[in-house]
């Protein structure tokens, strides 16, 4: 209480501080007057009186700067000076000044870019709300692991469960808008109307779904804040109106707001389509079918809201009780063609699955960023150090004058904030724009990117590692100076022969310490190169160049029966083999690097022993494997006698055929997809692995034409209606688009072909994830280098400027230039050899993070540990060859009138 | 010979400008360290250079407050005098002060017997 008061009385002097010394002055005059009128009044003369009062009253300046430091602040005084003093000595040395702000500013913003998009992504929550009480549920057998649920066990599990609050189930799926316009593909979602009450988020327009329109026939949709923009003008009349989806009326209920995005991308991590958002919602409503389908289609994730107070722990037990029940509801047959004995339920955090699949490679970027951070502290601080040599007399002097060694490092460390603080500032500007560069090279599964904005957390984030690298690199120089006493400093700025021992060890340690981070960082660089050439090199199995594709699904409204569907993919191939240009074409339910859900088959070994295996699964039409250039290693291709009518046959990829028929012919031998009643199908052909990388290379190719009727036209999974188009062309395939989309609206006006890219460009984007962490530790890599060279080169230079009395000397008594070079040269080595060393080791254990980013090179790969060790030393050579030439040219005689 | 004298102990020099300033009214610095220097039996020497600072603190507290004014003969010099808060605060701190010495009188005739 009173030192609030204390602190106002402070305040308000602080204001009139001149008036008041002028006080102080007056009445200190006062007082003397009056000892010096009682000393004559006692008998004594006027001289000896002012003498004895002067004498009794103490220096009278003393006594005004005691009072001066009960008024104001004056500690905060003492640092307007030292940043002021701070400022004007940055000012006068620019050189390095600019050095060591650069180094801080590129430490300070690669740390704040990348800390900024792990904030998004791993550590800000979702935009729902109460983000972090949402979970996600996956089905788990030995099949299929982290499985999306089935209609019948997700009814299970709404009925049954109480730790929930509500649970919300979706699927994304792809739409053409016809009608009103161009007609359009896009994005969308299938979703239970519980999902806008479990995220929180209410419509900008209109409503979201009741219960009761959770239901087959309710056709109803949400439109997206963006496709509400630029395909109806931001109409909102648009509301309660009918708009054409895959050529069936729907009612726009509402439009969601602007920043809605659900599902958010990486829940179909792999399938290249999903990255972009859901333009337009429908009701979940699972038809009769879905809901009947025991141990088929597995396709919906669950989101749920666990009850306020449950943990992820106990929502985890409750999962276990429900997989025992889940299990005992499963008709047995079912089970036994799943071939499992018990499903599992399991609980995951939301936040935790969407960061998923970039949680490692980010967590590795920010590790990185944080070596390359300490890298140019350690950089500033060996250069502070180095200009600590050229202050040491001024510190001596000051603390001479009485400055106490409290008050020296705190003018040290000022100027090191100041330091910070401009790296910090010109950091952050840097940050923006690196995030920018960051955002265009990511990943398409970078969940949320446009929405990686500079925010609060990052500003102190920023702030909060500025002062931390200011006490990190300032420290040491401050002590150590600060340490030394004055005389010494007096004497040592005159003249000697060798100055400073221990500092300049201290230096040598930081740039060993350097080297040995630069290290590190290097062979995390290199490791990921090396895996990046050896992804680019592998063989793909087929061949992307002069392929273009496409996909294009007929929506049921307009192609109802197989007969429909079947005749207008004919007739497109026909029409497109007719083109010029084209080489071969065909169709599929997949293509390759767009691994879809995997089936299950019986395979049946060559003691007629079956067993079931879940394998990835391609339907073929046409000429597609020369459209996609995969090639025929043994047997035939599919022709057009394979029909439904006459033998079912199969061709597998040959690790299929290794796999299941080791040391032995895989031709003639019988695979059947699912279980009887499918036919068995006889392997016709073995093909080239599809290195998908993401799946497994055990790939079973089927005739499209010995697909049944009843699986062509089904409509849920909609599988065999959406296939995509490969075209082989004998030019530039992108030169081929408008003619091959001619050809089909000259089929029908209305479709939308969708994906229209080059089978180079799927390539490319299927690498871009290994290629964005390669590119950005390599640029850690690079700059971590050039600082730590500069260290080294810094280092070694002051060290032969400091040494060029001694070197005079030396040479003077006949030491040969040669002999020069090796010493500064073997003072050179030292430090870096001994950082390598170090970061040798320190390698061989950080590495270990790498492990689940790198394709087919191991982590301690010797090629790259040895190959970066040599290119460091190499360069740390060069870089000590300048100062050590210099020192071989020192003329003993300058040298040593030098001093 | 000044020399010789005890300087006031730490802490007891604020409740010895309180105090004053309780007995005499408003006086002037001079005045004070007289009148300390006059009650302590010529004894203590007050000095200068924590006296003035000693009334800055005490001002800032709020127990004393000053305004200039005109001494004896004819000087302008500022006069310090007790505040209410001030009156409070010598009760107190001599009430505090009574205790300790008590209890450091006990101690020191246990020494002796």
């Amino acid at each position: 209480m009173r030192s609030v008061l204390v602190w106002f009385a402070r305040l308000g002097e602080l204001v009139f501080k001149q008036r008041r010394d002028m006080e102080l002055a007056a009445e200190m005059e006062t007082h003397l007057d009056m000892h010096i009128a009682d000393g004559v009044r006692a008998g004594l003369t006027v001289d000896e009186a002012r003498r004895r009062a002067v004498l009794a009253l103490g220096g009278v300046e003393q006594v005004k700067e005691n009072c001066r430091d009960r008024r104001g602040f004056p500690a905060v005084e003492a640092m307007v000076q030292d940043v002021g003093f701070g400022l004007r000595l940055l000012k006068k040395n620019p050189g390095f000044s600019a050095v060591a702000v650069l180094t801080l500013a590129l430490g300070i913003g690669a740390t704040t870019a990348i800390f900024t998009v792990v904030n998004t992504v791993l550590i800000r929550p979702l935009p729902f709300k109460d983000s972090s009480s949402l979970v996600m549920l996956w089905e788990n057998f030995p099949s299929c692991t982290r499985c999306p649920f089935s209609a019948p066990d997700f009814t299970f599990l709404q009925r049954s469960q109480n730790s929930f609050e509500s649970f919300g189930i979706f699927q994304n799926r792809e739409f053409d808008i016809s009608g009103n316009g161009r007609p359009e593909r896009v994005m969308a979602a299938r979703v239970s109307a519980s999902i806008f009450p479990i995220l929180g988020i209410g419509p900008l327009l209109g409503r979201t779904f009741i219960p009761e329109e959770d239901t087959p026939g309710s056709n109803v949709v949400l439109l997206s804040y963006g496709l509400w923009q630029h395909r109806y003008a931001s109409d909102k009349r648009i509301i309660g109106r009918a708009i054409e989806i895959d050529r069936q009326p729907y009612t726009v209920v509402g439009v969601m707001p602007l920043g809605f995005t659900f599902p958010i991308a990486p829940i179909l991590a792999g399938s290249v389509s999903s990255s972009h958002p859901a333009e337009l919602w429908i009701p979940m409503a699972f038809t009769r079918t879905e809901l009947q389908g025991w141990g088929n289609m597995y396709n919906s994730d669950v989101i749920a809201r666990l009850k306020p107070g449950t943990t992820i722990a106990q929502a985890d037990s409750e999962a276990e009780l429900l997989s025992n029940r889940l299990t005992a509801l499963y008709p047995p047959a079912v089970m036994k063609a799943l071939n499992v004995a018990r499903i599992k339920v399991a609980v995951y955090p939301y936040q935790q699955e969407v960061s998923g699949p970039v949680r490692e490679p980010l967590l590795v970027l920010m590790t990185a960023v944080g070596l390359v951070l300490l890298i140019s502290c350690t950089n500033v601080a060996t250069l502070l150090l180095s200009r600590a040599a050229t202050r040491q007399r001024e510190i001596a002097v000051r603390t001479a004058l009485g400055a106490t060694r409290a008050r020296v490092v705190r003018q040290l460390l000022t100027e090191g904030l100041l330091l910070a603080g401009a790296g910090g500032a010109l950091g952050l500007m840097l940050a923006r724009w690196g995030i920018r560069l960051l955002l265009s090279l990511a990943p398409p599964d970078l969940p949320l990117p446009q929405q990686v904005s500079i925010g609060l957390v990052v500003v102190v984030f920023v702030g909060g590692i500025s002062i931390l690298t200011a006490l990190l690199f300032g420290l040491a120089p401050a002590l150590q100076l600060s340490s030394l006493p004055f005389q010494q400093g007096l004497q040592e700025g005159g003249r000697s022969a060798t100055s400073g021992r221990v500092k300049q060890r201290l230096r040598g340690a930081l740039v060993t310490i350097e080297f040995a981070m630069a290290l590190v960082l290097l062979v995390g660089a290199g490791l990921l190169i090396r895996s990046f050439a050896k992804l680019l090199e592998a063989n793909l199995g087929f061949r992307p160049d002069h392929v273009l594709t496409l996909s294009l699904p007929l929506p049921y409204n307009a192609y109802p029966k197989a007969a429909q569907i079947r005749s207008f993919y004919q007739q497109l191939l026909e029409q497109i083999a007719a083109l010029p240009g084209v080489a071969a074409d065909g169709f599929s339910n997949d293509l390759p690097l767009e691994n879809r859900d995997s089936e299950g088959f019986q395979i049946e070994k060559s003691d007629s022993s079956t067993i079931n295996r879940s394998l990835d699964a391609t339907w073929a039409l046409g000429n597609y494997f020369e459209a996609t250039g995969i090639s025929l290693s043994e047997g035939r291709w599919f022709t057009p006698e394979d029909r439904a009518d006459s033998q079912a046959v199969a061709i597998i990829s040959q690790t299929l055929a290794r796999r299941f028929w080791p040391n032995e012919d895989a031709f003639g031998k019988r695979i059947r997809w699912g279980s009887s009643p499918n036919p068995w199908r006889t392997v016709v052909g073995v093909v080239s692995d599809v290195n998908d990388r993401a799946s497994g290379r055990a790939r079973v190719y089927m005739s499209y034409l010995q697909v049944s009727d009843d699986v062509v036209q089904e409509n849920i999974v909609g599988e065999w209606r959406s296939m995509n188009l490969a075209v082989r062309t004998r030019t530039d395939p992108e030169a081929l688009v408008s003619a091959v989309v001619g050809r089909i609206h000259s089929l029908d006006p209305e479709l939308a072909p969708a994906h229209v890219r080059t089978m180079t460009q799927v390539l490319s984007s299927s690498v871009a994830a290994p290629r964005f962490n390669t590119v950005l530790l390599g640029i850690f890599g690079g700059v971590a280098l050039f600082l730590a060279v500069i260290g080294v080169y810094g280092v070694l230079a002051y060290m032969v400027t400091e040494q060029t009395h001694e070197i005079g000397i030396r040479t003077a008594l006949g030491a040969e230039r040669g002999e020069i070079l090796c010493l500064v040269l073997r003072q050179g080595a030292k430090l870096v050899g001994a950082g390598v060393a170090i970061g040798f080791f320190a390698a061989l254990g950080l590495t270990r993070l790498l492990r689940g980013l790198l394709y087919g090179v191991s982590v301690t790969d010797p090629v790259t540990f040895a190959g970066v060790a040599v290119l460091l030393m190499s360069v740390a050579l060069v870089a000590c060859y300048i100062p050590a030439r210099r020192a071989m040219r020192i003329d003993p005689v300058v040298a040593l009138r030098y001093e | 010979m000044a020399n010789e004298k005890l300087d006031v102990l730490q802490g007891t020099l604020a409740l010895m400008i309180l105090k004053t300033l309780e007995v005499m009214g408003a006086l002037h610095g001079y005045g004070i360290a007289r009148r300390i220097e006059q009650t302590s039996g010529d004894v203590l020497s007050v000095n200068y250079g924590t006296l003035y600072p000693a009334l800055l603190k005490l001002e800032q507290e709020g127990y004393i407050a000053s305004a200039w004014g005109v001494s004896d003969n004819n000087r302008r010099a500022k006069f310090y005098r007790l505040t209410r808060a001030g009156r409070k605060q010598v009760q107190r701190e001599t009430r505090e002060w009574e205790q300790t010495t008590a209890i450091l009188a006990r101690f020191l005739a246990e020494e002796k017997s």
